[in-house]
């Protein structure tokens, strides 16, 4: 199980440089079989263009852009979309049965699933869970769920006047298991009680690992969970073994692609042509962060509050920064300062350039929406 | 639905929030039955790809009939549930009859055990709970543990028997605790395996748990005098520190508190010593026991929920052989194999709208119960029945009821005649390895009547008596040419359990042919004394193998030959069978093995084939119309394992430009067309915005992995090839 999960992350996530350049050997060693000696790895190397021969726009000009690009077959899109409303009825259908449903194909499923489960499945409490976000806290998630079947015996209760239950302790500060316990403890004929997950890319970057997905494995067999959930990624069966396929999660695939954008999936993601590509996500710059020390945290948060509120500005001046820290006693003189800087630079966490008047500013190479959630997660 | 980004405004905090509730169980039945109606009155604008077409009709057809749409999917639903409880339990209870003996055997090695450790002392409540040593004699600090080999590389079979054992030790006053691998993980540790292991055992687990809390709980008259036994079903992949810690813990204390275990080990009887330190080890006081092989149990399963009708639920040829190669070449386990099972008949369920006559097959009055829904039934889907094409060859035209209720019956009479002879069948078959499944999958075959598989002469049958079963086929002519070799005292037993099952079938001629079974059986006996028959008989088939076979085998298996030809008929060839028969293995197939390393790709690359737009040549150039993600894909299959961005780049504007400047030769010679882009520095803007998204979508899909630091000019290539 645990090996199984772990060699999915690795194909999934980017492996390591060594892992890397050896698969990389030996695939390229069949290609340059297959194809004439031209093509693949020498090829690549022999055309050795640059990135930075490109002229590049600057990144806020390419984000602004982003916004905009035009949507493409706009109608054809929509009618694929419409046409998957013939099957919601077979889809209910086999939810019903006791399976899970598990979309893939290539296109954003957002929009679909929540279409389909807000005309649908009206008979189910639907919660949605956004696997593409970089970290989701899954305990709040089960106990929300738990909280929600004991409202529901608590109304019934009161219908129907008999013994009465105390909760012990709420059940967010509960241990997994007991929470996990109670909800296989959930059993009802009645079909309105049950309720159904709707996971949006179960393959996500933060449901990727052997843990959460033991997890959800554990709750989609609750008697009373439906799951319905999208992936995207190409390996995202390696993710499962086959207790969890065939026992747990119960899968019904269904092929829809939808070639609908992926706008909210892509936020987290780095643009390749800024900042050569291998910019932060939200998710490396926290394991920077919190590999910190809190005063340095918060110098970051106060250079990230500043961003936040000041969006049109190209940066921070670092002597706003100073004065700011300063302030707040979080440094004591200027080489402290230029000690976090130097940091923070090192990882890239901040990049520095000229502001039109002459002094250098201070950015955090994230959009506002990653800015936000890193330091929520910061806590 | 309006278009999908405007149907459901989704606000930025919904799409940031790591989980909402989207909307609460509405409270009565009322606004689904209007949403059903919406979806109904949505025009289908495309076929779906993979309903098959004529379940598509069908469902149009009871689409115009609304309110009885509700009530026969209800119908259907309940069909279902009922029908698959019915496997579900046949399973169950042939998987339990198949373990029981090994069961009972476990709980006399745990009463020895328990009978052994109360012999040494018998320890007084107040002296279980102090935590000193007994004063006895014989210091016993060794665990009893049965290691059971379950011979199944893939675990996931043994879940449901180590359930079972659970359920029987239990039952046969012993306390139960499982603990599984992530239990006994180096995480937890042993603290948190040892609460684990108190929860199930106790009803109120205290924050401080230790062995006292466990012991003042044994000493409850209730609880006291039982063994407690603990399972922990795939040992090699427990934690083998923290296994080991435990049994040093619990064995310091067995005399007191009787635990045992109970392992499964999927490898060798090693692997306990691979695993526990060789301290740990000798706490423990090993016995073996063996679990039967999977090939078994599937046969005894296939005979119990396919051969015999236990729920009237049927598969045609072409799924009983996906399901076949599913288990023999792709997975091994019953697990898979059922829940293939239980996806087919949902499937069966959910896509035939008569399928809900199906559970008539279990009731006691089938043709009343049929009468009383058909009759219900409104004039379009009575229409459809006889539009089935098994009625079509079989000529039925008319559209009483009473033909449709015979046309069941007769199925349903036929179905058990064919179980019965496939019964025959295996049983010759069973002493030369014949797969019970392998002749299922044979006997399915509606091509059996119309090939004359039957009717092959002994000479090929001497050759393909050398093919292995494996091959699932001809598996029946397999059969018949090893009755003719078979010892005269294994045709005898195969004989007498033929009548057993020739018994119990319907039709008039069966009685004859058990007749004919019985005077066989009488010509032997009466040849001689049964003994001295016997002897005759091996020892002059055993002379015979080469040159020919004996009279008696000869008829055996021209009679058994007989009764195949005449009754073993697949279901296929029957009318109205489509009501019973699930056939869809492209529909069941894309359900249960998704695929989406190949799909992904072919979406990207064939994307006009979904989006199905005019403006994409289907030809072998690239188009700049095409989905922006859809070119970046085009352009990434002329590269090898790696892929240069910058020439990446510059071929996909070069493709975008040449579109754009074609478009804008047109708007030349129209000018009522749409304007072109922008020029240069915003269309530049522009193009890197699209290159940017169409590789962050080829990253989501894991398509390309993003450069490295080390080569920041090249993305890595992950799926080659769909």
């Amino acid at each position: 199980m645990a090996p199984r999960g772990a060699r999915a992350e690795a194909a999934a996530s980017s492996g390591s440089e060594d892992e890397e350049e050896e698969a990389g050997f030996s695939r390229s060693y069949f290609l340059a079989k297959e194809k004439e000696p031209s093509s693949g790895k020498k090829r690549a190397r022999a055309a050795a263009g640059k990135l930075s021969d490109l002229n590049l726009v600057d990144e806020q000009v390419l984000r602004a852009s982003l916004a905009e690009i035009p949507p493409k077959h706009e109608e054809e899109v929509d009618a694929l979309t419409r046409s998957y409303k013939d099957q919601y009825r077979n889809w209910l259908f086999e939810l019903r049965c006791g399976f899970g449903l598990l979309m893939y194909g290539f296109g954003s499923k957002k929009q679909l699933l929540e279409d389909f489960a807000s005309t649908t499945l009206t008979d189910f409490t639907v919660i949605v869970i956004n696997g593409y976000l970089p970290s989701i806290n899954l305990k709040q998630v089960i106990a929300t769920i738990a909280e929600m079947f004991w409202d529901q015996a608590k109304s019934k209760r009161k219908r129907q006047p008999g013994t009465r239950s105390q909760l012990s302790q709420p059940f967010p500060s509960q241990s997994f298991d007991d929470i996990i316990s109670f909800l296989k403890r959930q059993t009802s004929d009645d079909v309105d009680d049950q309720v159904c997950l709707l996971i949006h890319n179960i393959d996500g970057p933060a449901l990727r690992d052997a843990e959460s997905q033991q997890c959800l494995a554990q709750v989609s067999c609750c008697p009373q969970v439906r799951v319905v959930a999208s992936t995207d990624h190409v390996n995202a069966p390696l993710l499962w073994d086959k207790k969890m396929v065939h026992t747990q999660y119960r899968w019904s695939w269904y092929h829809v692609p939808t070639f609908a954008p992926y706008k909210v999936e892509c936020v987290f993601y780095p643009l390749i042509l800024a900042s050569g590509g291998h910019a932060q996500t939200t998710k490396t710059a926290l394991v920077v962060l919190q590999s910190l020390t809190p005063n340095a945290q918060s110098v970051f948060r106060v250079l990230a509050e500043y961003q936040l509120a000041n969006e049109k500005e190209e940066g921070m001046p670092v002597s706003s920064l100073y004065t700011k820290c300063r302030e707040r006693f979080l440094v004591s003189s200027q080489v402290t300062l230029n000690s976090h800087l130097t940091e923070f630079k090192d990882h890239d966490l901040v990049k520095i350039r000229k502001h039109s008047d002459g002094q250098d500013c201070l950015r955090i190479p994230l959009v506002s929406d990653a800015l936000e959630k890193l330091l929520q997660e910061l806590g | 639905m309006s278009a999908p980004s405007g149907d459901t405004p989704l606000t930025a905090a919904n799409n940031i929030q790591p989980f909402l509730v989207l909307h609460k169980a509405a409270a009565s039945s009322v606004p689904s039955s209007h949403a059903r109606r919406r979806i109904q009155t949505s025009q289908p604008s495309s076929p779906s790809t993979y309903l098959a077409d004529r379940c598509h009709d069908a469902a149009r057809v009871q689409c115009e009939d609304e309110g009885d749409l509700d009530l026969y999917e209800q119908l259907r639903l309940e069909a279902f549930q009922q029908t698959w409880s019915k496997i579900q339990s046949t399973i169950d209870e042939v998987l339990k009859g198949i373990n029981l003996k090994l069961f009972d055997q476990v709980l006399q090695w745990v009463k020895e055990s328990f009978s052994l450790v109360r012999a040494i002392a018998r320890p007084h409540h107040t002296e279980v709970q102090q935590s000193y040593p007994l004063l006895t004699d014989v210091i016993c600090k060794r665990i009893p543990t049965a290691f059971i080999l379950t011979k199944n590389a893939e675990f996931v079979d043994d879940i449901t028997t180590f359930r079972d054992l659970a359920g029987h030790l239990e039952s046969n006053g012993c306390h139960l605790a499982k603990l599984s691998a992530t239990e006994l993980s180096a995480k937890h540790g042993v603290g948190g395996c040892f609460r684990s292991l108190l929860r199930q055992l106790l009803s109120d687990v205290p924050d401080v748990a230790g062995v006292s809390v466990l012991a003042s709980w044994y000493c409850e008259a209730e609880n006291y005098d039982k063994p407690i036994i603990v399972i922990i079903d795939d040992l090699e992949q427990c934690s083998g520190d923290v296994l080991g810690e435990l049994v040093l813990m619990l064995s310091e204390w067995v005399i007191k508190i009787p635990i045992f275990f109970v392992m499964g080990i999927a490898t060798t009887l090693d692997a306990p010593k691979k695993l526990l330190s060789s301290e740990a080890l000798q706490r423990l006081e090993p016995w073996k026991l063996t679990l039967g092989s999977p090939s078994d149990r599937m046969n005894a399963l296939v005979e119990a929920i396919l051969v015999k009708p236990c729920a009237g639920f049927c598969i045609g040829h072409e799924v009983a052989m996906f399901l076949r190669n599913y288990f023999f070449r792709h997975d091994g386990t019953i697990t898979s194999f059922i829940s293939a099972l239980k996806l087919a008949c949902s499937k069966h369920f959910s896509l035939e709208p008569l399928s809900f006559l199906c559970v008539g097959m279990l009731e006691e009055d089938c043709e009343e119960f049929w009468r009383d829904k058909f009759e219900a039934l409104p004039q379009q889907i009575r229409k459809y029945a006889f539009g089935f094409p098994s009625c079509a060859s079989a000529k039925i035209s008319s559209n009483s009821s009473n033909n449709i209720i015979e046309g069941l019956s007769k199925l349903l009479r036929l179905q058990k005649d064919w179980g019965s002879v496939l019964l025959c069948l295996y049983e010759a078959g069973r002493h030369d390895k014949v797969q019970l499944l392998d002749i299922f999958c044979e006997a399915v075959n509606p091509d059996l009547q119309t090939e004359n598989v039957l009717f092959v002469s002994e000479v090929t049958c001497e050759s393909l008596s050398g093919v292995k079963s494996g091959c699932g086929k001809r598996s029946i002519t397999q059969v018949i040419n090893t009755i003719r070799h078979l010892p005269m005292e294994t045709l005898l037993h195969v004989l007498e359990v033929w009548s057993n099952h020739l018994k119990g079938m319907s039709e008039i001629g069966m009685s004859e042919i058990n007749d004919k079974v019985k005077e066989l059986q009488s010509t032997t006996i009466s040849a001689d004394s049964v003994r001295l028959a016997k002897e005759k008989w091996t020892r002059r088939s055993a002379a015979s193998t080469g040159n020919g076979t004996d009279p008696l085998n000869e008829k055996a298996a021209v009679l058994l030959q007989d009764v195949t030809r005449k009754y073993l008929v697949p279901v296929e060839c029957l009318p109205f069978h489509e009501i019973i028969c699930f056939k869809n293995v492209d529909v069941l197939q894309s359900a249960l093995i998704g695929n989406p390393r190949r799909m992904v790709q072919l979406d990207l690359l064939k994307s006009q084939s979904h989006l199905k737009c005019s403006c994409c040549r289907n030809g072998t150039a690239v188009s700049g119309s095409l989905h922006d993600t859809s070119i970046m894909c085009n352009l990434a299959q002329e590269y090898g394992d790696v892929i240069n961005l910058h020439d990446w780049y510059m071929t996909f504007e070069g493709i975008i430009n040449s579109t754009n400047s074609k478009a804008k030769r047109k708007s030349y010679s129209s000018p009522s067309k749409k304007k072109s882009k922008p020029s240069s520095p915003e269309g530049k803007a522009m193009i890197q915005a699209r290159f940017c998204r169409a590789v962050t979508e080829m990253q989501i899909t894991g398509l390309v992995r993003m450069p490295s630091k080390r080569r920041p000019d090249l993305v890595q290539r992950i799926a080659f090839g769909p």
